[in-house]
């Protein structure tokens, strides 16, 4: 054949694009069903890897301003880029990313009770088996504090490593405490006790005939993070959310008198506090407005040590567990795992990152740096470079430890936040005496029986 | 010479009409019937193509890839809908205690805010109407909450509510009322939404009745006040009557955007306290992407679909003979 230049066999440009598109079919069947993908390596000067990390709108900034710069010191080549999510859109969006076929996110921040449903798309990375070839041989996973490290973990495999460890924890204001001739908190403060000194704590300080300071701030509206305060009260009277065959068993006395506890707590609250979530109780416990708060320990730094963000100092603020019930003293679990899409183009710098990060090294550096929780043992047992970081070490261990014994975290299903919606929504019911508590969880119950057995 | 290269040139032998054209008496040939209608058909579809296409890839395909999912199992790996399950997520809908709290929820809500935004949007638009000093800077102002996004003025609205630091039980506090728990007592914090929609969305109204009543033909006014009408019979007797379809056609539009009110309730309540502001879209928006139940919501979404066009259909039905009597 012959083309217009006149010349016999050189390909015309139309027979190249199809040679180009032939070739591309090909290479496409052959990456199907031929060996495993590339990692993508840790990259070179010439050739960096770009990672992009899909995270909570909470810490994204954070991470992406003083993270990456460090974690830059140690792998230059890697480029990191970290896109916020608010949390309340974090897991449908997660999850639509780690099915897609060619993923834009590296690696994915699940919370707590997150990682079975990911995990259950078949799109996370097998950390201790698929990123073995990648781990540093000083990399000790035995160092892990079982309690945050089993947030990573389904059914046997370690999709997930803490990068953010939290929990949910007691906050006082020592001075209100002295004021109202009330005992500081102990570990060993239990729920009789503490709302029996409730009515103390709410006082008018300023002789105006009006209360200005009240004994609580926490979660009370309808969210999905609500009922983990009632959780905690029943976890810590040694209530279990479902029983072995996965079937609620919350409606029972203990926990009506967990939620009836939660809803008691709203008449020592600031006025309004029924429509509060996850900022309005730190704004007031900042100001001094409340006595204590129920909240994550993370928020310990900008609540007692940062002058911009808190009118407290470290002296004036304490940091605990949550009372005790009848079994131990409460917490609850709510740690940050990092996971890395298995689909990604670039698993081995991703594991890179997730490992400096999770390391000893990354850890210590996170604490002092950015006063994140640790997760590894000897992190915890270490002397921090902050003097404020030691008690809340004590604390977070403490916590740790009840929140295993006490199984305190929200229930780990490959329906989880289905699950943890339909006691959001009961305990708001409840919370607005709109039914009583017994009501709330037995309704509760049988929704959730049916969502599970569906 | 320029200026004759840009007359048109002369007829080419090449250009002579094909033999197709009939020939008509005086010389000069025109198209056939047939083809005249094929280039018409032509030119609209030319104009209509793209938009055709347009709507049918953003408005149609949503709506029956919704219709598909509320048929179908969603699979959360592939995140694309699996086996056809007939009947079984409308079942689930419609006993759903939750959705059909909702759906009561959103009727509490348009009983009260629609006839509201209505009578404020037509008397506020009657009174900018009438000349006065300062109409055009009150006009202005109204504009701004319709350029707020309705999740700010929730919560703006959230911040100005709240019995601890907002300013509206403060001020409140001066006569003696309050302090109220606006949005913390499950009562209250309907009418709460209700206030903070009605302020967003009344400015809508009041700028097309503002412009029905432009319109208005004045010699009819005239005659009513030769006739010596107050203004009262002039606003039952000329002004209602002649507005009837402007306010048909007001009311349509405003209960289809009330209809799909959810972010103001997300940002000032979150659908509590309980669930007494958990309107049916922001029902549906939670069991879709906070509990991942996608064939569920997408059955609900339908369900809502069709009630609303049954409601618009009646209400246009009314506008039309509200029209037609006057």
């Amino acid at each position: 054949m012959m083309n217009k230049s006149g010349s016999f066999f050189q390909p015309s440009r139309r027979a190249f694009l199809g040679a180009g598109v032939l070739a591309a079919a090909m290479l496409a069947t052959a990456a199907c069903g031929g060996p495993a993908k590339e990692s993508g390596g840790v990259g070179t000067a010439e050739k960096p890897v770009e990672l992009r990390i899909l995270a909570n709108d909470g810490y994204a900034k954070q991470w992406q301003e003083q993270m990456v710069p460090e974690f830059n010191k140690k792998f230059p080549n890697i480029k990191v880029t970290i896109d916020g999510v608010p949390y309340g859109d974090q897991l449908a969006k997660t999850m639509l990313e780690l099915t897609a076929a060619d993923p834009t996110y590296d690696i994915v921040m699940a919370d707590d009770p997150w990682i079975p449903q990911m995990a259950s798309t078949g799109a996370l990375l097998d950390l201790k088996k698929d990123a073995a070839e990648w781990t540093d041989a000083a990399y000790d996973w035995n160092d892990f504090n079982s309690a945050p490290l089993a947030a990573g973990e389904w059914e046997g495999v370690q999709y997930g490593v803490p990068l953010r460890s939290n929990m949910l924890m007691m906050f006082y204001n020592k001075a209100l405490y002295k004021d109202a001739g009330v005992p500081e908190p102990t570990p060993e403060l239990t729920w009789d006790d503490y709302m029996s000194q409730a009515p103390k704590l709410v006082r008018d300080t300023n002789g105006d005939g009006k209360d200005d300071t009240w004994a609580v701030g926490t979660y009370f509206t309808r969210d999905p993070l609500t009922p983990t305060v009632w959780q905690t009260i029943f976890n810590a009277n040694g209530g279990e959310l479902l029983d072995g065959d996965n079937k609620p068993a919350f409606n029972n006395a203990v926990g009506v008198a967990a939620l009836q506890t939660h809803v008691e707590m709203l008449k020592y609250a600031p006025p309004g506090a029924s429509t509060w979530q996850f900022t309005e109780p730190l704004e007031a416990f900042r100001q001094g407005k409340t006595a204590t708060m129920f909240n994550w320990g993370s928020v310990y730094k900008g609540t007692a040590i940062d002058p911009k963000t808190t009118t407290l100092t470290a002296d004036q603020v304490g940091i605990q567990v949550m009372p005790a019930g009848t079994n131990s003293s409460g917490a609850h679990r709510g740690i940050w795992s990092g996971a890395i899409a298995s689909r990604g183009q670039n698993t081995e710098a991703a594991w890179k990152l997730v490992e400096w990060l999770s390391s000893s090294e990354g850890e210590v550096w996170q604490s002092n740096t950015l006063g994140v929780f640790p997760a590894r043992t000897s992190t915890l047992d270490s002397t921090p470079e902050q003097a404020w970081l030691s008690p809340v070490f004590d604390a977070l261990k403490m916590a740790y430890a009840d929140a295993e014994t006490g199984k305190m975290w929200r229930p780990r299903l490959t329906n989880s936040d289905e699950v943890q919606r339909i006691l959001a929504d009961e305990t708001a019911v409840a919370m607005a005496n709109t039914n009583d508590a017994a009501k709330a969880l037995d309704d509760a119950a049988a929704e959730i029986e049916k969502a599970l057995t569906k | 010479m320029r200026t004759s290269s840009l007359l048109p040139k002369k007829q080419e032998a090449s250009e002579i009409p094909p033999p197709s054209r009939r020939t008509v008496k005086g010389g000069y040939s025109q198209p056939s019937r047939a083809r005249l209608k094929f280039n018409d058909l032509l030119s609209k579809w030319t104009f209509l193509g793209p938009t055709t296409l347009l709507l049918l890839a953003l408005l149609a395909y949503p709506i029956f890839y919704t219709i598909q999912i509320s048929f179908s199992e969603l699979n959360l790996a592939t995140f694309a809908p699996k086996g056809w399950v007939g009947w079984e997520n409308y079942k689930d809908a419609i006993t759903d205690p939750g959705f059909l709290n909702s759906l009561k929820v959103t009727g509490i809500y348009l009983v009260l805010a629609l006839p509201l935004q209505m009578v404020l949007g037509f008397g506020i638009a009657y009174l900018l109407n009438v000349e006065w000093k300062w109409r055009g800077l009150v006009r202005a102002l109204f504009l701004i909450p319709m350029v707020v996004a309705p999740v700010v003025a929730g919560g703006v609205w959230k911040m100005l509510l709240d019995p601890l630091w907002g300013i509206v039980n403060y001020m409140l506090g001066f006569v003696g009322i309050g302090p109220l728990n606006w949005l913390g007592d499950p009562n209250l914090a309907m009418i709460s939404i209700v206030l903070i929609d009605t302020w967003r969305w009344t400015p809508f109204i009041v700028l097309i009745a503002s412009a029905a009543m432009l319109a208005l033909p004045r010699d009819v006014f005239e005659a009513a006040a030769v006739d010596g009408a107050r203004w009262w019979h002039t606003l039952i007797h000329v002004s209602l009557p002649l507005l009837a379809s402007a306010i048909g056609a007001v009311f349509v539009v405003r209960w289809l955007g009330a209809v799909k009110m959810f972010d103001i309730a997300l940002a000032a309540t979150r659908g509590g306290p309980g669930q007494s502001t958990n309107v049916v879209n922001l029902y549906i928006y939670e069991e879709a992407f906070r509990s991942l139940k996608f064939a569920e919501s997408s059955a609900m979404a339908v369900i809502v679909l069709v009630l609303t066009m049954i409601m618009t259909m009646i209400f246009l039905r009314t506008t039309k003979k509200l029209e037609d009597r006057f």
